[in-house]
C-alpha cells in the first residue's frame, strides 16, 4: 500500500469564533489516490478544502480541534502561502484565475521555491502539453476565457506550483457535461503522468464516484458515509439521494416519493 | 511657453506623489491619507543626511532615499500589518492617525522654521533657459526627469517583472494569490516601501527647489485629487489626472486669481466625482469598496 500523504483527524472548523462549520471530520489520502468528497450545498465541503489549504485573515476562521498532517508535518492554521509552498494547491470554486492578467501572466504568478528558472520553464511547457488550447490563448486576458478554459488555466497554474496534492473544488460547476468529461479525462492523464494525489469535492455524485478511488459523504458538517467505489455505488442512500436511481432506475410517480432520510450515525 | 513648462513641472510633482497613493491602494485597497506627511518626512530626512554628508550630495540623497524606503516598510510591518483582515475603513483611519502623529513629531523635532536643504549640499539651483523663452530651475528639471524615470520603471516592473505581476495578482484577489504561494505581507511591505520612496523623492526634490517647512504636507493632499481623477487603481490614470489637475491649477492662477491655487485640485476632484466617480482609467466595480 502506498504511503499516507494527507491525514485529517477529527477536524473542527469555527467561523467568527461562533459558527461551527464542520465537526469531527476524519479523512485520509494516500499517494496517487483520488479521494472524492460528496455532499449537498452547505455540507461543509468547501470549508474542509479551505481548512486544508489555509485560512486567510479576512476569513476569520480557525481550526479549533483536530489536526491536519501533510507528509508527516502538522499544517493546520498555517498561512495559505506557506501551505501552498509545501505542495498543497487548491483550485477554488469561483475566482480561480486572475481576470485582469493574461493567461501567460497567470501562469507566472505561482511562487514555487526551490525551482530554478530553467526547470520552471520546462515545467510550464510540460503543463501546456496537457492543455494545448491554452497555448493558443497565451496573450488573452483571463477574464475573457470561457468557463472550461478558465478551469483549465486554474488547473495549469496549480500544476506550475509543483503540486503534490491537488484540491479541486467543484470541477463540474457551471460547465457543460461534455466539457466536464474532457476535463476529467485530462485530470486523470495528469494524475498518471505526474503522480499527484487529488482530492475532488463535488456536488455531482456521478462525476465524483466515476473516478474516485475512495469517497466520503458529508452532511451538515460531518462525515456520514465513506467507502470505496463499489461500496458507495451499491449503497441504497447514495443511489436514491445522490444519484437519483431509486427503484432500480424505474420511473415512479411523485405520489410514491417519501422525502425523508434514514437516520444516520456519524463518527467522531 | 512658460505656462506649458509650469504645467509640466506641477504635473510632474503631482504625478510623482500620486503614484504612491495608487501603489498602496492597488494592492491593498487602503487609501493612505498619511502620504503627504510621509513625503514631508522624506524631505526632512534629506535635511538630516544633508548635514551629515554635506559635501557629497549623491551620498546624502541615496541615504535619504534608503531611509524613506525603510520607513515605508516599517510603517507596514509595525502598523498596517495589524490592520490586514480588518475593515478597510479602519485601515484608512489608521493612516489618518499616523499622519497627525507624524506631523506633530516633525514639528517637535525640526520646528516650524523654513529650511533650505540645497544650501548644505551646495547645489546651485540655476535657471536653465529653454527654447521659446521659457525658463526652468535645475531642480524642477530634475523633478520632471525623476517622475519620467519613476513611472517608466514602475510601469515596466508591474508589466513585465515577475514580482510586479504577482503584485497585480495580489491586488486583484489576495486570497487566490496567497493560495498560489505568494506571501502577502511581503507584497504589501514592498508596496508601502515603494510608495513612501516615490513620495519622499518628490518631497526631497520640492525641498531642494523651494525650501521646506511644515506646510509641505498640503502638497501631498493636493496630489490626492490627481490620483482620484485618474482612477485610484491605475498608474497611467494618475499621470493623466496629474496633468489635468496641474493644467487647471496653472491656467486658473494665471488667468483668474492666484489665490485659487489651494482649491483648484479639489474643484476638479468634485467635478470628476459628479461626472465619473470611478475616475478616468479606474475600474468601475471597485467603487463600492472605497
Amino acid at each position: 500500500m502506498s504511503t499516507l500523504l494527507l491525514c485529517v483527524d477529527k477536524l473542527e472548523v469555527v467561523y467568527q469564533r461562533a459558527i461551527t462549520a464542520v465537526q469531527g471530520i476524519t479523512l485520509s489520502a494516500r499517494e496517487g489516490q483520488i479521494v472524492g468528497v460528496l455532499g449537498t450545498n452547505g455540507a461543509g465541503k468547501s470549508t474542509l478544502l479551505r481548512a486544508i489549504s489555509g485560512f486567510h485573515g479576512i476569513d476569520d476562521a480557525r481550526v479549533t480541534e483536530g489536526s491536519i498532517v501533510f507528509k508527516g508535518r502538522r499544517i493546520e492554521n498555517s498561512e495559505p502561502h506557506a501551505i501552498a509552498q509545501t505542495g498543497i494547491v487548491l483550485v477554488p470554486e469561483r475566482d480561480k484565475v486572475f481576470p485582469n492578467l493574461t493567461v501567460a501572466e497567470n501562469l507566472a504568478v505561482p511562487v514555487a521555491p526551490k525551482l530554478a528558472g530553467s526547470e520552471r520553464r520546462r515545467r510550464e511547457t510540460q503543463v501546456m502539453q496537457f492543455f494545448p488550447k491554452l497555448g493558443a490563448l497565451r496573450n488573452r486576458t483571463a477574464g475573457l476565457l470561457s468557463g472550461g478554459e478558465r478551469q483549465m488555466l486554474a488547473i495549469a497554474t496549480a500544476l506550475v506550483c509543483r503540486v503534490e496534492l491537488l484540491l479541486v473544488d467543484e470541477l463540474s460547476l457551471g460547465l457543460a457535461p461534455v466539457v466536464v468529461d474532457d476535463l476529467m479525462a485530462r485530470l486523470m492523464q495528469i494524475k498518471r503522468e505526474l503522480g499527484i494525489t487529488i482530492v475532488l469535492v463535488e456536488q455531482s455524485a456521478a462525476v465524483a464516484l466515476a473516478v474516485a478511488d475512495y469517497s466520503y459523504v458529508l452532511e451538515n458538517g460531518r462525515i456520514v458515509l465513506d467507502g470505496d467505489k463499489a461500496r458507495l455505488a451499491s449503497h441504497a442512500d447514495i443511489q436514491e439521494f445522490y444519484l437519483g436511481n431509486a427503484n432500480g432506475g424505474q420511473r415512479r410517480s411523485y405520489r410514491d416519493v417519501k422525502q425523508y432520510r434514514r437516520s444516520r450515525r456519524w463518527y467522531g | 511657453m512658460q505656462l506649458a513648462v509650469n504645467i509640466t513641472v506641477l504635473a510632474a510633482i503631482y504625478a510623482l506623489i500620486a503614484c504612491g497613493y495608487v501603489l498602496v491602494y492597488r494592492v491593498s485597497r487602503v487609501l493612505n491619507l498619511a502620504h503627504g506627511e510621509l513625503m514631508m518626512l522624506g524631505a526632512y530626512l534629506l535635511l538630516m543626511t544633508a548635514t551629515q554628508f554635506s559635501s557629497h550630495w549623491l551620498a546624502a540623497l541615496t541615504a535619504a532615499v534608503l531611509l524613506s524606503l525603510s520607513t515605508g516598510v516599517l510603517v507596514y510591518v509595525f502598523l498596517m500589518r495589524k490592520m490586514t483582515g480588518e475593515m478597510v475603513l479602519a485601515a484608512v483611519l489608521t493612516t489618518v492617525a499616523l499622519g497627525i502623529l507624524l506631523r506633530g513629531a516633525m514639528v517637535l523635532i525640526w520646528s516650524a522654521q523654513q529650511f533650505y536643504p540645497a544650501q548644505p549640499l551646495q547645489i546651485a539651483n540655476v535657471a536653465i533657459a529653454l527654447p521659446g523663452g521659457a525658463r526652468i530651475s535645475l531642480c524642477a528639471a530634475l523633478l520632471v526627469l525623476t517622475t519620467a524615470l519613476v513611472y517608466g520603471a514602475l510601469l515596466t516592473f508591474l508589466r513585465f517583472g515577475r514580482w510586479g505581476v504577482r503584485m497585480r495578482a495580489a491586488g486583484q484577489n489576495p486570497l487566490l494569490a496567497a493560495q498560489r504561494g505568494i506571501n502577502l505581507h511581503a507584497i504589501y511591505a514592498l508596496a508601502w516601501g515603494l510608495s513612501t520612496l516615490t513620495g519622499a523623492l518628490a518631497g526631497m526634490l520640492i525641498a531642494l527647489d523651494a525650501g521646506l517647512n511644515q506646510t509641505m504636507a498640503i502638497i501631498g493632499l493636493k496630489a490626492f485629487p490627481a490620483a482620484l481623477v485618474g482612477g485610484l487603481d491605475s498608474l497611467a490614470g494618475a499621470l493623466a489626472g496629474a496633468l489635468i489637475v496641474a493644467a487647471a491649477e496653472i491656467l486658473l492662477i494665471n488667468y483668474v486669481d492666484p489665490l485659487l491655487s489651494e482649491v483648484v485640485p479639489f474643484l476638479v476632484l468634485i467635478a470628476m466625482l459628479i461626472v465619473r466617480p470611478w475616475g478616468l482609467f479606474g475600474t468601475r466595480e471597485e467603487l463600492d469598496r472605497v
